[in-house]
Formats: structure tokens, C-alpha cells, sequence
């Protein structure tokens, strides 16, 4: 050889440095940007950084003089001893950053009852004896009075009836009032009065909230002279002040008022060094470090970055670092720097099951007395609860609740689990997802070999949990979901901390008792029971599957479900019995219409109802976010803008789900099913129109087929060529077709589809054109681009075919391309990372043999420590067995297969992961030739790999084969059979190629890895599991081994 | 090129029938020796050797060595076609990737032509290097089979023991239990069906039955098997041919693992 090869390498790798290959694209280290925090603020450049943790100071407050503005935060309620009333406490900030604490007095808790026939006012002392008998509580009602009102439920002719509204002393009278009301109260001529309560099962807190018109995170003010200040010495907060629930003035969230206060925002993250094998005991394993980031609201870095270290550590650029000797002191000042920084809200990933319940666990395992003091109040202790959280849009989860007053939390990764449908919802993932960046994972098992290293390991520790504590904020900021939340709160005005502890409905119950004041209606309080009453959903119109290589225009009904409850008026207050009809004399269609599921319900002639009302509210409030929107160049208040138009958007759909859950606050099924019904008879009324308007007869130059409805759109193929003639047609047969419904009913043209493939009922896929110059996007429903239980292959496979097919039009392309992917599944080139397949292990006892159930038992009897813990995502790939094994026997640990080198069942990739998906896409185009994609030449050169344990493999030696024809070798020939001699010098060149390339290709992942973790100069401790270079690094490795040893055999020669 | 006649068809069917329940696909290795298979089944437990040498064929040519990657399932299908009695003629190039197969009846009035698509199968060539064995028992292929088919409803595995008075299977399981005991006799008249046995030293081993009744598959090739043993060595199953063998190897079991 010429070349000297290691020149060749060299040469090689001076080229490609930095450029090309778009997986590998250089993402900068962590620790430029820290070096760029620096830059941006002055705080280590101070000879103390202590000095930033406080607050910064204020002047005296004269409330006689002084008007307090304050946004608030959080609320809670508690009893004042000496008076036994109870109090409302706001915590918020005022707009120059300080903390408030705001006791609001006088607030009563009541509810209503309606009055028994013949019930007269001198009746009411009688009434308020037997109630308080009932109750066994003397004096604890405070007054009862007489007021008409009207129940929401059900039409009764516009009058009103009289309730009686009793007052109580303390919230929790309400509960012992109701029942004792429940069980029947009989006074003077009154036997047995059991009517049902209105209004009693609403918490005190939002019940203050709705009356007061107070809504979640919104500002409050308290002018000079009517409130007083308080110096509570339990109070942590710079201001605080006591006001009298009618004194103060709650400002609605809009124009001037929808701005944010300068919240201080903490984020933090902690490592603890565990055992090998033994997930980390608060009992046992202590907290080594915890890095903390500060930021406030609105700015666009951390202005505090700090690191409590225990043991030396290294100086770490832009950021405090703090040793020490006893991690007593370590735990003790985090818990000093918490108060002093007095953040407004906690943040972290996993910090509520996890980081706070370890802190306070090992906190108290170490006696470390104070630690748990953590809120506002001094003389409340932070604790660990265990809560559990039910709701049908979010399934069943048990969280811990930690309790720290006048802070809001929100661990990123219940917003993540809430939020967002995930493969994998570790930070390293949910990063990787959203911040477009991988994260370096450091095994639990090595964290602790770190800390016992020096002061440079422990640097390279605290480096890493700086950037773990530093992520959920950036998180946060990108995703913007502290914003929207509050924009969530301040819409359907139930409190922030709701929004994560409560379900969907809350939000729809708050802003009907809101609307129901108003108007002087009652709501009752149902006890409902779980019925399994179904009713019918939506339609979805027959597909006629196929490829179009024609522009279909689709029209979708705006807002539908709101807008038809608005258009025919359904609502509790509308909904009428056919007693009523005839008690006053309705007409129909004129008094009151029917629906199609043979409901009656009043025109908004009669009656407007409240639930119609609430939604135009909603919608016509979403217009103006939008128009402002588009006005606003403030990206800070577009963004909240932006948050809350989607927030009014996702609380005017909610209202239909609350009337139909039946396990719920007033469900209504009339409503709900007369909605879908309305619904349905919409789409097929659509799809009647529009086919028998839009004909050669009628004179238009093809004759339009629906092709395909489903729920709120039509899919419609006008049969024209072009774009252009397709959103003319798309735009008039929408206005047209609106004619034909009731106002506020409005069908849109949206969007073209072209080319457009419909694959089945809620799955298909198009290009996206709203305008005929440029096409928006490619949009898939239904297929495996979305899917989370298969492997990443599919989805990269499905997506650049379907990108092939639809952007590129280029049909063969797609099918060349599918068929060297199969080829490259079947010789093995295909990175591991592409065949993961991950599945949540959410309970050990499932009916059914499970892979991923399987291979965490046979992972725990491997090595427990590493083996995958309930709630854990598995992570597992497919490997061959012998014939009738089944599926779940075959799932295997990546990492062992990887280091084993155990051959994967790639034709199960093929036949049970691949197979489907393509035929489903390619089908439609190539009918019955779609078949071929999967058998075929390029199916023929498969590559089988020598696991190096199994049975067998102990005792087998390997003879080797000629690197030219595959033939065994014979004695004395080291590389080629002795025909194969003359092709010896290009088989040579070849295999050095593929050294070469692997080598500059390791090298390449390696540094990637070094950047990752932010250190040119220190080997790589990565292991995880999510990141595909990972994978990569590892195979890439093998596979120099195995090729150099290749290379070996040419010696001789 | 390969050319090779073989006289029945029957035999390359009954070989395919044989290995084609462990290895789904194979490269065939022919040289002037003859045609050769050696494989791992997927889960690396078992090793097929399976050998006809060109005695067998009339005529036989292999001018160079050749790797045929046959998808055995593909093979088996097309085998299906010829006749028992039909004449098999087997041809290949190092060029070209097709395998042909010519059938021809016995009274040579009907002939079929097929020819398959060859694979490109990358794979380690592993074999088990030769031993002396503690035990070496000769016995009727036929009774081996049946006594493995019978045990396999009580038990997933057999255990066998070898001494000089003769061998003996057995199985345990949640039925029950049953044990299989062929006494060494040297019966003159019915040759095919003694027990003969050679021992160095008595010898007990677990096996996995599921694998031993892939083995039996290989029963209608020979009237005669052989089981070679060690301690902590892979079990050798031979069924000897007239020209040429199949050997199976099963590692043994060994306390719980598969």
C-alpha cells in the first residue's frame, strides 16, 4: 500500500470536521453557555453572590396614604382562633417585585335551599333551629334570607322561586348543613322537608373567588385607607396586609391588567450518591449536590446560578460554588437560600416525587431541624403527602403533594405527562424533543464514583446538575408554560394550582357558577352516581380510499360543538320536560325546537341560554386575543396573548365534555347527545349539498364527490386540476353551504389537500396548501409518524416515504428508498437506535405475557440496580429465537444486545413492525404490487451476526470463510481462498475503506459526545438510553473491533 | 460451476425436511468433496453438519468453491414439485445467482426445469471442534424418536444416563414422571434395533426435548443413530448416510438456563 493509512485518516477528518451530516450538527456545549450567562449579568463579578438572594428592599407602606397593587398567586384559607371566622389569604408580588401577604376578612360561606310550598319569612327562626338540631351544632348559622331565584336546571317558564340563602360561620357547617338538610327537617307545619341543596358543594375558596369576582393570578387592589398592615411574625413576605373582602378591587385580566408581575422563578435539581445497584434511600444515601437557578420572569437568563457541593469542587465559570464538609450545613443552607430568595415559583423535573420528598426525608433523617420550613409561613412545615389523581382525559396517577405555602409549583415533567404524548418522557428526551438538543445521562451508578473522586470530578458532577436544574427552566420558557397556566387561570378563573391538582372540569364549574350569578340562577348540587349511559358520537362519512393526484378541498365546521350549542341554544336553562310544554302552551318551532335526538329545548327568543352565553363570551373574547395579536409586537405580551386566545379556546370545547360526563358535577345528557346529533346531521346535510350543487348539470365543469366527513369536515373533490380553481370552489361552497345552518354555525374553507392520500377512516395524509404559491406543510392523521409503540424506524420509514410520495411526487423514489432500508434491516446496518421499541411498565400483573413486562423481570434477576422500576419506560428490541418462541420471550435489553452482539429478528422488524404501515401507504397507489416491496431481490443479501453468548456458543470455533466467495477456508489461508488470490489486493482496499470510514465516523460521534457533556479532554460517561449517537457510538465501536480484526487476516499476505 | 445428479429426489427432500425446522437460511458450501451445510439454529443452542459427498452423485462436478445461499423454505416449496423417484440434477455458477433444478420422472418422458433465487447470506461459519467422548450409543433412530416424543408430554427436558448395562431417559414434570431404559444387547438377528454402547464413563446430562424432536426429523435418512456424550460437552446426534452424514449438536442444559 501506498498510503500510509493513519495519513489517509488524518486527511479525512480535516475535511469533514464540522461540515455536513445533519444528525451530527455541532450543538453548542453547556459550558459556553454558561460563559455567556456571565457575560450577560454581573453576578459572580460581586465579591459576595449572597448578596443577590434577598429581595430587593422597600420602603415603609403608609396604608392611610399608599394604594397596595399586587398580583396574586396562590390563596388558601384558614380560621382565625380569636374569632373563629375564617380568612382568605392571597400571596402575590407587587409590580416592583416585592411579596405580599393579604388577609381578607368577613367573607361567609352559605348556600341555598329552595323554600317548601306555603313557606313564609316568620317561618325562618323555626326553620334555623331545626337546621342547626339537625346539624348538632348551636349558633353556627349566621342569618338566613329569603331570595327569589331560579334553578339552572330545566326551563320553567321564566319565573322565579323563592330559596332560602343560609349563611354559615365556618366552611365547615357547609357539609354537616347539607346533610342534616339531606336527611329531612321537620318544623312547625313543615313534616319532613328534604329538598335538594343549591350551591353546596363548592369549596370555600373558589366559592370567595367566584363572589368576589377574583380570578386565578389576576391583580388586586387595595386603596389607601382601607386596608391595614399586619406584622405577622410567622410571615416570611416584605408586606403584609389585612382588608375586609368587600375594601378590596379585583381587576378583570384584560388590557393593563393582563400584564405579569416579576416573579422570581426557581429551578433546581439535586444528585444524591447512591449504592451500586440499590436505587437511592433518603435513610441511607446522602445528598452530594444541589444547583440551583433563579430567574425572574420576563428576563431571559438566570440571575442566580449557584452550586452547593459537598466535598471541594472546582471553580465552574459564571457560577457560585459553595463546599462543605457536612452535608447537615449543605442541606441547612439550601434551605436558608430558599427563604432569602423567597422564589414565587418552584420548578424542577420530577421535584414532586423525587427531589422534594428525598430532601425533606434525609433532612429529617439527619435532624437538620429547620430544613422543612421552605414556604412563607414559618410555622407551617413543608411535607410530602401522597395524593392520588383521577380524570378520564389524563388516567389515574399517584403523585406526592408537597405543600409550600404562597409558592407555586410545577414540576415540568407532570406538565410534560399531562401536556404532551411522549415516547419517552425522561428530561433527556423531553429535551431533545422540544430544545432540539441531547443531555448528556450520567448512570447513577458512576454519580457516586464521581463524588468520591477529586475536586475536578466533582466539578464535572456539579456541571451536570447545574445543567439539569438550568433545562426545566429553559423547558419551560420555550414551551411557555408558566404563561399560558396563568392565562388557563385567569380564563376559566379557578386558581392557579388547580390547573395541575384538578381535572377539566373545575374550570367549567367555576365559570358557570360565574355566569350563574350574574343572571340570579341556582345550580344544584347532584349527587351523581357513574352511569354507563353511552350515547352516539360523531359520524364519520365512508372513505373512498385511494390516491389523489387532485386538489381536495376540505371545509371544516368552525368551533363546532360550541357553535352548535350557541346556534339552536342548548343549555340546562333551555332544556325542556313535555310537562312544561304543556303547562305553557309551547309552539313548536317557534316557542321551542326539537332536536334530532328528540330533545326540546327553548329558542333564544324565549330564552337565552346560559350555557350559549358563556361560549360567546369565550369565543367573541378569543377574537379580540387574536385581533390583538396580530396587532402586538411585544413578543413578551404576544406571547401571553397567545396563551390566552389557545386557553379560550380549550375552555369553549370543554363545555361539551362537562354536560357529558356522567360522573360529573350536573351532567346533562340531553345536551351533549342533542350536540352530536346535531353534528351528525350536519355532515351528511354538507355532503348532500355540496354533491348536488356542484355538477355538470348545474353547469360546473366536473361533478364534486365527497370523499371523505369526520366529525367537523368534509373532504371534497371538485374534480378540477388546479390549485387555484380548487380554493375558489373550497371558499364559495363553504359560504354557500353556510346558508344553509343557523347562525353562528359557520362552515370554513380551511385548506387543500394535494396530493392527498386517504388511507382508511381517521387516517390519511396530504400536502397542506392554504395558499396556491406555497405549500404549508405535510399533515399525516392516524399513521405511524405519530404512533408511540413501535419503533422509531417506522415512523422515519413511513415519514420520508410519505414525504417522497407527497412533496417530491416522486412515487418510484419512495419505493427504491423503502427497499434499501429493507435491504439495510436485513444485512444489519440499520442503528439500534431506530429498532428501540419503548413501553411504559405500569403494572406488574398484566393478563397477558408482555415484552417489555418480561424483559424488566429477566433485567431485575440480571442486576437489579439497573433494571427498570414501575412507571419506568422499557426500552427493548426484538431478538431471534428458535422457531415458535413467542414474542414477548424475544424482547431484549439494547445495551446487552449491543455488547453481546446478539443477532436481532429482523424479520420481525419486517413482517410485524414494517410490513403494515407500507402496505397500508403504498396500497392505495400501487394496488396489488405493493407486495413486492417486501419480497424481492433487495430482500435476498441478509447478514446474520455471531452472538458471543447463547447455548451453544461456549463450545463452537469459528472457521473462516474467504472474505471473496464465502467459502470455508482451508489450512494456511488466512483471508482469501487460493481462487480468490487475485482479487486479494481489492478486497484489501476495501476492508481498509471500511476501517477508515468507521474510525472517522467514531471519532466524530465521540466529540460529539465530548461536546454533549461540555469537556474536549476527559472521556465520555454517557449512557443514555434515549440518545440515538449513543447507540451509535456503541455499534460504531463494535464494528471497528470486529473489522479491524478483518483487516488482521490480510497479515500474511 | 456445479453440476450435480443425484438418483432420487427423495433424499435432498428428506435432508431439507431435516434441517429446515432449525435454520431458515443456509449457505450450501459445495467443493470437489461434495455439498456441505454447517449452521446455528436463531437462538445459538443447536448446530446442524450436514454432508453429501460427491460418491453420492452421478455425476458430480466442482470445479470451485461455492457458498449457495438458499432460503430453506423457498427450497422446500420447489422440491414439493419433483416426484420421489424423480432424477435431481442441481446446477450453479459462481456468476450467476440462481440455483437450478431439473426433475426428471423415472421413464424419463417427463422433465421440469426450476431455478431459485440465491441469497447473499453474511454469516460467521461456526462449527464444534472433534472430541473423545465418555459415552458413544448406537440405536435404533426410530425407537430415539419415539421415545422422545413420548416424554416430551411430560417435560421440557430429558435427562440422560449412560452406563455400561444401558441407557436411560428420563423426564419430570407437573404430570408426572417417566423414564425410558433400552438395555445394551447385541441381537444378531434384528441388528437394526439393538442398543450398543461404548463407555469410557458413565455419563448423565439434561437435554432440552423440544430440540432432540427437531433432531428425529432427521429419522427416515437412517434405521441407525448415534449419541456421543460428555460432561459439559454439546451432545453430538449423527444419522449416518450412505454417502455421507447429519449431525446435530445440542448444548446441554445446564441447572435452569435454556
Amino acid at each position: 500500500m501506498s498510503t500510509d493509512p493513519n495519513q489517509a485518516l488524518k486527511r479525512r477528518r480535516l475535511n469533514k470536521a464540522g461540515s455536513q451530516n445533519g444528525t451530527l450538527e455541532s450543538q453548542p456545549s453547556f459550558l459556553e453557555d454558561l460563559n455567556e450567562l456571565e457575560q450577560f449579568s454581573q453576578a459572580t463579578k460581586l465579591d459576595d453572590p449572597k448578596l443577590l438572594w434577598d429581595r430587593p428592599s422597600i420602603d415603609a407602606l403608609d396604608p392611610a396614604k399608599d394604594t397596595l397593587i399586587f398580583q396574586q398567586i396562590e390563596a388558601d384559607e384558614y380560621t382565625n382562633h380569636q374569632n373563629n371566622t375564617p380568612v382568605i389569604r392571597f400571596f402575590g408580588v407587587t409590580e416592583g417585585g416585592s411579596s405580599v401577604i393579604c388577609h381578607v376578612t368577613g367573607f361567609l360561606p352559605y348556600f341555598y335551599v329552595p323554600a317548601p310550598p306555603g313557606f313564609k319569612l316568620e317561618n325562618i327562626p323555626l326553620f334555623k333551629q331545626a337546621l342547626e338540631t339537625g346539624m348538632e351544632r348551636a349558633n353556627s348559622i349566621v342569618k338566613i334570607e329569603w331570595k327569589l331565584k331560579e334553578s339552572i336546571y330545566g326551563y320553567h317558564g321564566g319565573e322565579k322561586s323563592p330559596f332560602l340563602k343560609i349563611t354559615f360561620k365556618e366552611p365547615k357547617n357547609i357539609a354537616a348543613a347539607k346533610r342534616a338538610v339531606e336527611r329531612g327537617l321537620s318544623f312547625g307545619n313543615f313534616k319532613d322537608y328534604a329538598p335538594q341543596t343549591f350551591e353546596s358543594n363548592i369549596a370555600f375558596l373558589l366559592r370567595f373567588m367566584i363572589d368576589c369576582n377574583v380570578k386565578g393570578a389576576n391583580w388586586i387592589e387595595l386603596p389607601a385607607g382601607q386596608y391595614s398592615l399586619r406584622h405577622d411574625r410567622n410571615s416570611n413576605a416584605q408586606i403584609n396586609v389585612e382588608v375586609s373582602y368587600d375594601k378590596m378591587i379585583s381587576h378583570e385580566p384584560e388590557g393593563e391588567w393582563s400584564k405579569i408581575a416579576p416573579l422570581r422563578i426557581m429551578s433546581f435539581d439535586i444528585e444524591c450518591a447512591g449504592r451500586k445497584g440499590i436505587f437511592p434511600e433518603a435513610k441511607v444515601d446522602p445528598v452530594i449536590q444541589i444547583a440551583t437557578m433563579v430567574t425572574i420572569q420576563g428576563e431571559s437568563a438566570p440571575f442566580i446560578r449557584n452550586v452547593m457541593v459537598l466535598n471541594t469542587c472546582a471553580h465552574i465559570v459564571g457560577t457560585h460554588t459553595m463546599s462543605f464538609e457536612r452535608e447537615e450545613d449543605l442541606l441547612k443552607t439550601w434551605s436558608e437560600f430558599v427563604r432569602r430568595v423567597d422564589p414565587d415559583v418552584v420548578i424542577g423535573y420530577n421535584t414532586s416525587n423525587f427531589d422534594f420528598p428525598y430532601l425533606l426525608d434525609r433532612a429529617r433523617h439527619l435532624n437538620v431541624h429547620d430544613f422543612a420550613f421552605l414556604g412563607r409561613l414559618n410555622d407551617i412545615r413543608t411535607e410530602a403527602k401522597d395524593t392520588k389523581f383521577s380524570s378520564k382525559a389524563y388516567g389515574t396517577r399517584e403523585n406526592k403533594a408537597i405543600n409550600m405555602e404562597g409558592r407555586l409549583q410545577l414540576d415540568m415533567l407532570q406538565v410534560m405527562q399531562r401536556d404532551y404524548k411522549l415516547r419517552s418522557y425522561t428530561l433527556n428526551a423531553v429535551c431533545a424533543e422540544f430544545l432540539g438538543e441531547q443531555k448528556e445521562d450520567v448512570h447513577h451508578s458512576i454519580i457516586t464514583e464521581l463524588q468520591n473522586g477529586n475536586e475536578e470530578t466533582r466539578r464535572r458532577l456539579a456541571i451536570y446538575c447545574l445543567k439539569d436544574a438550568y433545562l426545566p427552566q429553559r423547558l419551560m420558557d420555550k414551551l411557555m408554560c408558566l404563561i399560558n397556566y396563568i392565562e388557563m387561570a385567569r380564563v376559566t378563573g379557578v386558581p392557579f394550582n388547580y390547573l395541575l391538582a384538578r381535572g377539566q372540569q373545575i374550570k367549567v364549574v367555576s365559570q358557570l357558577y360565574r355566569k350563574a350569578i350574574e343572571k340570579d340562577f341556582v345550580i344544584p348540587a347532584v349527587n351523581t352516581q357513574g352511569m354507563d349511559e353511552q350515547y352516539e358520537g360523531a359520524t364519520v362519512i365512508e372513505p373512498r380510499r385511494g390516491y389523489y393526484d387532485v386538489p381536495i378541498a376540505t371545509l371544516d365546521f368552525a368551533s363546532l360543538y360550541p357553535s352548535i350549542m350557541m346556534a339552536h341554544n342548548l343549555c340546562y336553562t333551555t332544556l325542556l320536560t313535555r310537562e312544561m310544554i304543556q303547562k305553557c302552551n309551547l309552539v313548536k318551532d317557534v316557542d321551542y325546537v326539537i332536536t334530532p335526538n328528540n330533545d326540546s329545548f327553548v329558542t333564544a327568543e324565549k330564552r337565552k341560554g346560559l350555557l350559549p352565553i358563556i361560549l360567546e363570551d369565550l369565543l367573541s373574547a378569543r377574537k379580540r386575543a387574536k385581533t390583538d395579536l396580530k396587532k402586538e409586537t411585544d413578543p413578551f405580551k404576544r406571547a401571553v396573548l397567545d396563551g390566552r386566545q389557545l386557553a379560550l379556546k380549550i375552555s369553549a370545547n370543554s363545555v361539551y365534555g362537562f354536560t357529558g360526563a356522567t360522573v360529573g358535577k350536573l351532567p346533562c345528557l340531553q345536551i351533549s347527545s342533542s350536540v352530536t346529533a346535531y353534528g351528525r346531521v350536519m355532515i351528511e346535510r354538507t355532503k348532500q349539498e355540496v354533491e348536488l350543487r356542484y355538477t355538470v348539470e348545474n353547469g360546473y365543469t366536473h361533478t364534486a364527490e365527497v370523499i371523505y366527513g369526520d366529525t367537523d369536515s368534509v373532504m371534497v373533490k371538485f374534480g378540477v386540476k388546479t390549485l387555484e380553481e380548487a380554493m375558489e370552489l373550497g371558499k364559495e361552497a363553504a359560504e354557500f353551504v353556510t346558508t344553509k345552518f343557523v347562525k353562528p354555525i359557520k362552515l370554513e374553507f380551511e385548506k387543500v389537500y394535494f396530493p392527498y392520500l386517504l388511507i382508511n377512516k381517521k387516517r390519511y395524509a396530504g400536502l397542506y396548501w392554504t395558499n396556491p404559491k406555497k405549500y404549508d406543510k405535510m399533515d399525516t392523521k392516524g399513521i405511524e409518524t405519530v404512533r408511540r409503540d413501535n419503533c422509531r424506524l417506522v415512523q422515519s420509514v413511513i415519514d420520508t416515504c410519505l414525504r417522497k410520495i407527497l412533496i417530491d411526487r416522486d412515487v418510484v423514489g419512495a419505493q427504491e428508498y423503502t427497499k434499501q432500508i429493507i435491504a439495510d434491516l436485513l444485512q444489519n446496518k440499520i442503528d439500534m437506535a431506530q429498532l428501540v421499541i419503548t413501553k411504559a411498565l405500569s403494572k406488574t400483573d398484566y393478563a397477558n405475557k408482555q415484552a417489555h413486562v418480561e424483559l424488566a423481570e429477566r433485567m431485575r434477576v440480571r442486576d437489579a440496580g439497573s433494571a427498570p422500576a414501575l412507571g419506568d419506560r422499557v426500552a427493548y428490541v426484538i431478538i431471534k429465537g428458535s422457531k415458535g418462541t413467542a414474542a414477548y420471550d424475544k424482547s431484549e435489553d439494547p445495551l446487552y444486545v449491543l455488547e453481546n452482539n446478539i443477532p436481532i429478528d429482523t424479520k420481525y422488524y419486517l413482517d410485524n413492525q414494517l410490513s403494515k404501515p407500507l402496505l397500508r401507504i403504498f396500497e392505495p397507489i400501487l394496488g396489488e404490487k405493493a407486495e413486492s416491496l417486501l419480497s424481492g431481490d433487495h430482500t435476498r443479501t441478509i447478514q446474520v451476526s455471531t452472538p458471543s453468548i447463547g447455548g451453544l456458543m461456549r463450545f463452537a470455533v469459528k472457521t473462516l470463510t474467504c472474505l471473496g466467495c464465502k467459502t470455508p477456508l482451508k489450512k494456511g489461508e488466512s483471508a482469501v481462498c487460493a481462487q480468490c488470490k487475485d482479487r486479494a489486493p481489492e478486497l484489501y482496499q476495501r476492508h481498509l475503506n471500511v476501517v477508515n470510514a468507521l474510525e472517522v465516523r467514531y471519532a466524530r460521534l465521540w466529540t460529539q459526545c465530548q461536546r454533549c457533556q461540555g469537556s474536549l479532554h476527559q472521556d465520555v460517561l454517557c449512557t443514555s438510553k434515549d440518545c440515538p449517537i449513543f447507540y451509535m457510538r456503541k455499534k460504531v465501536q463494535k464494528e471497528i473491533q470486529d473489522s479491524t480484526a478483518t483487516l488482521d487476516r490480510f497479515v500474511d499476505w | 460451476m456445479l453440476e450435480a445428479r443425484l438418483q432420487t429426489a427423495a433424499l435432498l427432500k428428506k435432508i431439507l425436511e431435516a434441517v429446515k425446522e432449525l435454520i431458515t437460511d443456509a449457505n450450501f458450501d459445495c467443493s470437489d468433496n461434495g455439498i456441505a451445510l454447517q449452521a446455528m439454529d436463531n437462538s445459538h443452542v443447536a448446530l446442524v453438519a450436514m454432508l453429501l459427498r460427491q460418491e453420492g452423485f452421478e455425476p458430480y462436478r466442482c470445479d470451485r468453491t461455492l457458498a449457495l445461499g438458499v432460503n430453506l423454505v423457498s427450497l422446500s416449496k420447489v422440491l414439493r414439485s419433483a416426484g420421489n423417484e424423480d432424477i435431481v440434477t442441481l446446477k450453479a455458477d459462481s456468476s450467476n445467482d440462481t440455483l437450478s433444478l431439473t426433475f426428471e420422472n423415472p421413464d424419463n418422458d417427463r422433465i421440469s426445469e426450476y431455478e431459485l433465487k440465491l441469497m447473499d447470506i453474511d454469516s460467521e461459519h461456526l462449527g464444534i471442534p472433534d472430541t473423545t467422548y465418555d459415552a458413544v450409543v448406537s440405536m435404533s433412530s426410530a425407537e430415539f424418536a419415539r421415545i422422545c416424543r413420548d416424554l416430551q408430554v411430560l417435560s421440557d427436558s430429558v435427562q440422560i444416563d449412560v452406563t455400561k448395562e444401558g441407557i436411560k431417559f428420563a423426564a419430570k414434570g407437573e404430570l408426572g414422571n417417566g423414564a425410558v431404559t433400552l438395555k445394551q444387547a447385541a441381537n444378531v438377528d434384528k441388528e437394526d434395533e439393538s442398543t450398543v454402547i461404548e463407555l469410557n464413563r458413565n455419563c448423565s446430562l439434561n437435554f432440552s426435548l423440544k430440540y432432540l424432536n427437531n433432531f428425529t426429523k432427521a429419522t427416515p435418512l437412517s434405521s441407525r443413530v448415534t449419541l456421543s456424550m460428555s460432561s459439559e460437552v454439546p451432545l453430538l446426534v449423527e444419522y449416518k448416510m450412505e454417502t455421507g452424514y447429519i449431525r446435530y449438536y445440542l448444548a446441554p442444559k445446564i441447572g435452569d438456563d435454556v
